[in-house]
Parts: C-alpha cells; structure tokens; sequence
C-alpha cells in the first residue's frame, strides 16, 4: 500500500508563551505553540504540539455574556480570584484577560489596567494572553500599560488589525511579549498584516495568527476553511502565514441557540456550543482555542486527550 | 490495484458483438485494463459487473443509498479533500441506537423519537437520519424482534443492522431487508456470508478491518463475490487514530490510487467513551454514516448545525430571493424594514419579526448573499442599491408612508440612503432580537 501521504516543504514556525523563572518571569509553566510539519493530527506527537485551551476573563462583566456571569457568580467582579478558579477548578491551560473596561465610552483609567494585569499575574501562575482595547485613540497607552506590567512574562497582547498594528507591537517589542495578529477570515488579508508586522520589526516568532471565528451556525463554516486554507499553504511553503494559529468563537455564548434554551439545559447548550465549533478548529489547525464557558474547557481538554497520541503531559508544558 | 485485462474479461459478456467498438471483448478488456476505456460502450454489462468495473467512470468514492423512500439518503459521491477545494456533497448520516437488550417499548419510544426530531435552521429541515440497531445480546431471535419493533413504529426509517453474527443478521433481515438496510458489518471471518444477504437483500454492505491493509484485501474480496455498495468501517482502536486512516482513504480514493478503498467511511461513535468528539471528528473528517448513542438536545442542535455548516457550499452562501415579503397580512401603514439576502439573516430577522406579531413587509435587497456587516464592509449594501430595491419591488405602491427600517449595522448609511431615495431612514437596533419591542415603541406610520 502506498500512504498517499504529505510531503510538505513548509513547517509551522513555533511561538513562545509565558516565561518561567528560568527565563526570567514568573510562570509555573510556559509552553511551545505550532512547530507542526503536517496537517493537524496526521504527524503524531513528533510534529508539533498539543493544542491549547485558553478561558478567557474580563475585567467589567457588564459587557459579559449573561449566561457566563450566572454560571460564574462573584468570580466575575474579581480577575484575580477568577484566573485562580480558571487554572485550579476549570482546568486551563492559559488564561485570557479581555480589558472589556475599555470599550467604555470615555474611559481613561488607564493604571487601573495595568494593575489587573499585576494582580492577575499574581493570582495564577499560568501564561497570560490580554485582550486590549479596540479603539485606536486609547491604544497606545492601553497596551502600553499592559506590556509594562507583564515585563518578561512573555504575554500574548492582541489585537493588532491591519489598521491598527503599531501601537500593540511597540508595547510587544519595548517589553518582549507576542502578538495576535487579526484578519476577517480571509488568507491574503492575514498574510498582509503579517508582513506588516515583519516590516515594523515583529520578527514572526512573536506572532499567532487570529484569522476571526465566527459562531457556529453563524458563519463558523467560513472560519473552519480560512483555517484550513492559512495551515495548507504555509505546509506548501508560504514563510509568511508559517506562524501558529488562535481561534475564539466569542459569539458564541451570545447565539440565539444558547440565549433561548431551555433554563435546565441552557449551560449544556453553551458548552455544546462552544466546543462543536473549538473542536473543529483544533482539527483545522488552531493552536490555541478560547472559550468563556468553564464547563467547555474540561470538555475539549477531554477530547485532546483522547485524539492525542500518546502521552498527553509530556507534550503539555515544555520549558522555552 | 487495478483489475488485471483476465480479471475483467471474466465479468464482460464475452459475445463478441463489436458493439462497443472493439474487435473482441478480450481487446476491449485490455483497454479498460489500460485505464483507456469506457465501461459504458458495452450495452450488454448488468449493473454489478459495472460498479466492479466503474472505478475509472464512477465518481471516486462509490454513492450508496440506504433505505427506501422519502427518508432514502445517499452518501460518498466526493471529489475533495478540503471543503474550500469545491465542496463536500453528502451529508453525514446520524443513527441513533437500539440495543436489542431493550424491551420493545423502550426500542419504540426510540424509534419515534428519530423519526420526529428534528430543527428547522436556516429555513432548512435539519435531521436525523435512521436507527441502529445493536444485537448486543448475541442472540438471532432477540435481534429479529428488535427489528421489527422499529419497523412497526417506523416503516420506512432507514436502518442500519449492527450484528457481526451472520445468523442475527439474517434474522433482522427478515422482516426489513427489502428496504435496504445497512449491514454492519463483514469481516474477513464472515464475508462469504454476509455477502451472501447483501445480495439477496441487494443490501448495502459496511466491511470492518482493524487495519488498512486488511481493509483493502476485505473490500477486493466483497467486491469479487459481487457485492458493489460497500462502506468502509476502520474500526480505530483510539480517536487518535481515525484522522489519519480515515484522511488516506479519502486521499486514495479521490486520486483513485485504490479504488477499493473508493466507499464511504462509518464510524461508530460509541466506541470511544467521548462520543461528542467523535461525532465532531467524524462530521469534519469524511465519516458519511456514524452511529450513535441517543444524543441529548444541546448535542443534537451543535452536531447538526456543524453538519449543516461543513457541507454548505462555500462558493455560493445559501441565499433568499430578491423581494418584498409580507409578515401577516400588512396593510398600507405597515412598517417596511430591509436587509440583505443571506439567508441565515433573512430567517434570524423573520423569527423575531413573526414573534412580535406586528404585521410588516421584509424588503430584501440582493447583496449577493452577504450578511449585514458583510456587505456594508465590502460596499456591496449601498444607497443606490436600496434605491433600486425599493423601485424594482414596488414597495411604494404596497405602502403609503416613506418610511423605511434599516439594521442598526448599516446605520453608516442612513443619510445617504435617505438623500438617494427620499424615504425617511429609521435605524432600526443592532441585534433581530430587539426588533418586537423596538416596533412597539418606535414605529408610528
Ligand atoms: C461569515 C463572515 C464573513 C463571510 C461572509 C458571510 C456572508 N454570507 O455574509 C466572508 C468570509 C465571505 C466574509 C467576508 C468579509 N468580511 Co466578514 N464576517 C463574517 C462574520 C464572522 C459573520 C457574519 C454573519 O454571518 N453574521 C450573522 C448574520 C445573521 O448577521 P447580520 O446579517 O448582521 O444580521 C443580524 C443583524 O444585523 C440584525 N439584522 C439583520 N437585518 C436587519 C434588519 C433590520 C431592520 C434590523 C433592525 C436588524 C437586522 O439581525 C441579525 C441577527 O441579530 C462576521 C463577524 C460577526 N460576528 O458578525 C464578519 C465580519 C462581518 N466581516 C468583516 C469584514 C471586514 C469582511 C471583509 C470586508 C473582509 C475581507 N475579506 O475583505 C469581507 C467582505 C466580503 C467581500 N469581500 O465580499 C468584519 C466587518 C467589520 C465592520 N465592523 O465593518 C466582521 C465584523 C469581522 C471582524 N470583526 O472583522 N465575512
Ligand atoms: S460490446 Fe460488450 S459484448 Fe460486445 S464485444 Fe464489446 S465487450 Fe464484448
């Protein structure tokens, strides 16, 4: 029997996230994204590295979906004490913070973001990945202060867009962390904005493409294939897009599906939905996946468990 | 492997009649054996001798049917390894399972609840597809029973028969084998037989191999005892490897390397002790039949909409026609809002509208398929398109106010869609949901 098989010439390049003390931060554990050399799950553990799951937090739940802040409870007024329940109870790999503060109208409090940060940081030991702001007037401090208060963490700040880009990769550059790279489900878009980023001095070691994940049933279809199409061509060749990938159906818990379920079944249906979509991007490619639901993480650590070839810790948390 | 010029010469009528072109059927033989012929030009081959011989004209990956009727569903007939390169044809088949342990109540209320479930998205009826039936207590007469309570409640619920005993699946096929069940499943211990009830029954058949190369000396040796539907059961022993074995018989099937592995592949999701990444892998990864336990509601809503959304085309996004659709029955004061015509925005915004019970006309103009955001980033929803909407539907001889309820989304063009057609501009909200409440206390004609 012939295998039929790959025989690619690219390779994913790999990333770096958190730092531990060896290298200067304070991460219990920091971990290796992308290196794979093959199409999602056909190298076995050589190529690559187990996928990743991320729960994300915000600092002002006002802007959170309603299901997570019921489900949750005070956690959500509390960062802190909410990263520490994301890594000991829900099971995450690493935490996301969204700076929801930010999207405020006239927001200024800018220290304030920085402190977060700190006493998150604090809180778990665990690799940080901030979300910032989304309005380019207040970028530039924003991500300012959040590179600071991470220094040497090496944190993941997004989101640089191709309209946006400078202000989170000089915060990336001044203080050593990487950067998520945004584009609207479309492979030359994320290509550009990645050479952007080459051309102002993000080497692409730093970089993780978002390529924007819509909802399942809400244009989730697109995103499966943009993801498909960024990790082909990069297997194929393509320098520019040979970076890892991060996916985050954000919408999900906003769905009609999961805001109209039944109340006995709404958490499942927010699960469900979160991993039939975080699921299918592990399998299209994505390195890392986000979800706000803490029931979703153990789901989708169960599944890569179970689609892992042999032993799952051993490919967890490999020292940078 | 090729079929050798000998192998097919056997399976030709042998008339020399010429009719297809060649001088004998020994020459014709050699040239099919070549890969340069056409099965078709002899008008005299039955219909299993061409399935065998059709691995060069058929489509890469075998169609098989199961069942019989409305509810007949067919799978295989792909092309492409990623969805982008096309398009993935035939959607995975879900069946749920009975366990021939159960009483025959229990197998009924089942069996009605396949039969009924069901969710309509996207204006597209969403559902599943049949019963498996499981002769999990090892005996032929407890299996034939539990057939029959399916199709008594069921008549015509494609069904797959899951009993490695041959003798069990004779029993089943008693009372449904002329409705084409799926037999699950040959081994290499039992295929003499079980090929034997697929013809008699002209059933589809799956095969089970623990590894490849079994697989395919499997699938050659149904094949020459002239069973031509088969499914392809991989049987990994972990999920971790069923991306990889189900990956390479799709890649060789489609560039026709082997066409014994040209079939569908089933899965069995149960097997795992994770059924919901299963399904998901095997929806996302070329399982065309996959038999499950019974799945709870949220599972039944995510694995179908991902269904629904891995074999929509990716060229073309599902699109409404064109129009002015009355909600109720409007009349001349009712309000008129518009969108575009991508579908799942067209059903989202009529949910909410039919629910606040306020009669009204959707004018839906053609942004090509593209959602609201979509189209207003691209520039593909502009003034002189609702311009010309409003003109080619009429909409002013429907109505006698100018007012017209555009997407919060598209509230960027409000002035110059009100400078363009001299209707007055309503941003409507953001979110479909919030359309009852903002028609009650906004809209005054
Ligand atoms: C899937 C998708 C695509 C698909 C297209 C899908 C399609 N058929 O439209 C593809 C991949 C092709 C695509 C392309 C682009 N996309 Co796009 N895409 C999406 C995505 C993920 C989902 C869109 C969707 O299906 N929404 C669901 C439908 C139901 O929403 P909707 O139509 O808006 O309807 C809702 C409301 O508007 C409201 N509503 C609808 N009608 C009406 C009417 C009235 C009267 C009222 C009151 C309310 C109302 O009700 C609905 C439910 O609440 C969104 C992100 C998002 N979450 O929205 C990005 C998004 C819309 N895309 C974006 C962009 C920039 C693009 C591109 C320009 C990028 C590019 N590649 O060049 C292109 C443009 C298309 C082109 N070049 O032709 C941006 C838009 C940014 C902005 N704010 O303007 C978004 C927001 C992503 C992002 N954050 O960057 N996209
Ligand atoms: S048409 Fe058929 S039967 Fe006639 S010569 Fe050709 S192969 Fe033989």
């Amino acid at each position: 029997m012939t295998d039929g098989g790959s025989d690619w010439s690219g390779k994913i390049g790999e990333v770096v996230l958190g730092a531990t003390a060896a290298d200067g931060g304070t991460r219990k554990v920091s971990y290796r994204v992308g290196g794979d050399d093959d199409l999602p799950f056909l190298g076995g553990c050589t190529s690559g590295h187990r996928p990743l799951v991320a729960y994300e937090i915000c600092d002002d739940p006002g802007l959170w979906p309603q299901i997570v802040r019921d489900y949750c409870g005070d956690l959500v007024n509390d960062p802190a004490s909410w990263s520490k329940a994301a890594e000991r109870e829900y099971g995450a790999d690493l935490i996301r913070l969204s700076l929801t503060s930010t999207r405020r109208r006239g927001f200024s409090d800018f220290a304030a973001l920085g402190k977060t940060v700190h006493d998150v940081l604090h809180a778990t030991g665990l690799p940080l990945i901030i979300e910032g702001s989304n309005d380019p007037q207040i970028d530039s401090e924003v991500f300012q202060q959040c590179g600071e208060a991470g220094q040497g963490e090496r944190l993941l700040l997004g989101t640089a867009e191709a309209g946006r880009y400078r202000s989170v990769a000089a915060a990336a550059l001044a203080y050593g962390h990487g950067v998520i790279a945004q584009s609207p489900i479309d492979i030359n878009l994320a290509k550009q904005l990645n050479i952007l980023l080459k051309e102002i001095g993000v080497p692409l070691d730093r970089v993780v493409i978002d390529p924007y994940t819509g909802a399942l049933g809400y244009g989730f279809e697109y995103s499966y294939s943009v993801m498909e199409r960024i990790r082909y061509s990069a297997l194929k060749g393509d320098q520019d897009l040979q970076v890892p990938m991060i996916s985050a159906a954000s919408d999900s818990l906003n769905i009609k599906e999961v805001r109209e379920a039944e109340p006995a079944i709404r958490d499942e249906m927010a699960v469900r939905w979160e991993f039939y979509a975080a699921l299918p991007a592990i399998v299209a490619g994505a390195a890392i996946v986000v979800v706000r639901h803490p029931g979703t993480v153990k789901a989708l650590r169960d599944a890569v468990e179970k689609m892992w070839p042999g032993e799952v810790t051993a490919n967890a948390a490999q020292g940078a | 492997m090729p079929l050798k010029a000998l192998d097919i010469y056997k399976l030709l009528p042998k008339k020399n009649c010429k009719e297809c072109g060649d001088p004998t059927c020994l020459t014709f033989a050699m040239k099919l054996a070549s890969g340069k012929g056409d099965v078709t030009k002899c008008p005299y081959l039955d219909e299993d001798a061409k399935v065998v011989l059709g691995a060069s004209t058929r489509p890469p990956i075998q169609l098989v049917r199961v069942g019989v009727g409305e509810l007949r569903f067919g799978v295989g007939d792909e092309f492409v390894l990623f969805r982008h390169e096309k398009t993935f044809y035939h959607p995975t088949a879900l069946m749920i399972s009975v366990s021939d342990r159960w009483t025959a109540d229990e197998i009924r209320v089942q069996t009605r609840r396949v039969a009924s479930d069901h969710l309509v998205r996207v204006g597209a009826d969403l559902r599943l597809n049949g019963i498996a039936i499981r002769n999990d207590s090892g005996s032929p007469e407890a299996f034939g029973k539990a057939v029959a309570a399916v199709e008594e409640t069921a008549t015509h619920l494609p069904e797959v028969l899951m009993a490695t005993d041959p003798a069990a699946q004779e029993a089943g096929l008693a009372s449904c084998g002329h409705f084409r069940p799926l037999i699950h499943a040959a081994t290499m211990e039992t295929y003499p037989a079980m090929c034997g009830l697929a013809k008699k029954f002209g059933c589809p058949l799956v095969i089970s191999a623990p590894d490849l190369a079994t697989l395919s000396d499997l699938s050659k040796r149904c094949t020459a005892e002239g069973v031509a539907r088969l499914m392809l059961d991989v049987s990994p022993s972990s999920l971790a490897d069923y991306i990889p074995a189900a990956t390479l018989i799709r890649r060789l099937a489609i560039c026709r390397a082997q066409p014994e592995f040209g079939y569908p592949v089933f899965l069995d999701a149960t097997r795992y002790g994770n059924q919901d990444t299963a399904i998901a892998l095997g929806i996302l990864k070329y399982a065309s039949v996959i038999a499950t336990e019974t799945l709870p509601p949220a599972t039944l809503r995510a694995a179908l909409t991902l269904r629904q959304n891995i074999y929509t085309d990716p060229q073309k996004p599902i699109q409404m026609n064109p129009g002015l659709y009355p909600i109720g029955s409007p009349g001349k004061d009712a309000p008129v809002l518009m969108t575009v015509n991508f579908s799942l925005t067209f059903f989202t915004l009529q949910g909410y509208l039919e629910s606040a019970r306020v009669p009204c006309y959707m004018l839906i103009v053609d942004t090509e398929g593209l959602s609201v955001l979509t189209a207003v980033a691209s520039g593909k929803l502009n003034e002189t398109l609702v311009k010309e909407s409003l003109k080619r539907f009429d909409v002013g001889s429907s109505v006698t106010h100018r007012k017209l309820i555009i997407p919060g989304y598209a509230s960027p063009l409000s002035g110059r869609i009100e400078e363009e057609t001299g209707w007055k501009v309503l941003v409507g909200p953001r979110d479909a949901a919030e359309i009852g409440e903002y028609l009650a206390q906004e809209w005054k004609s």
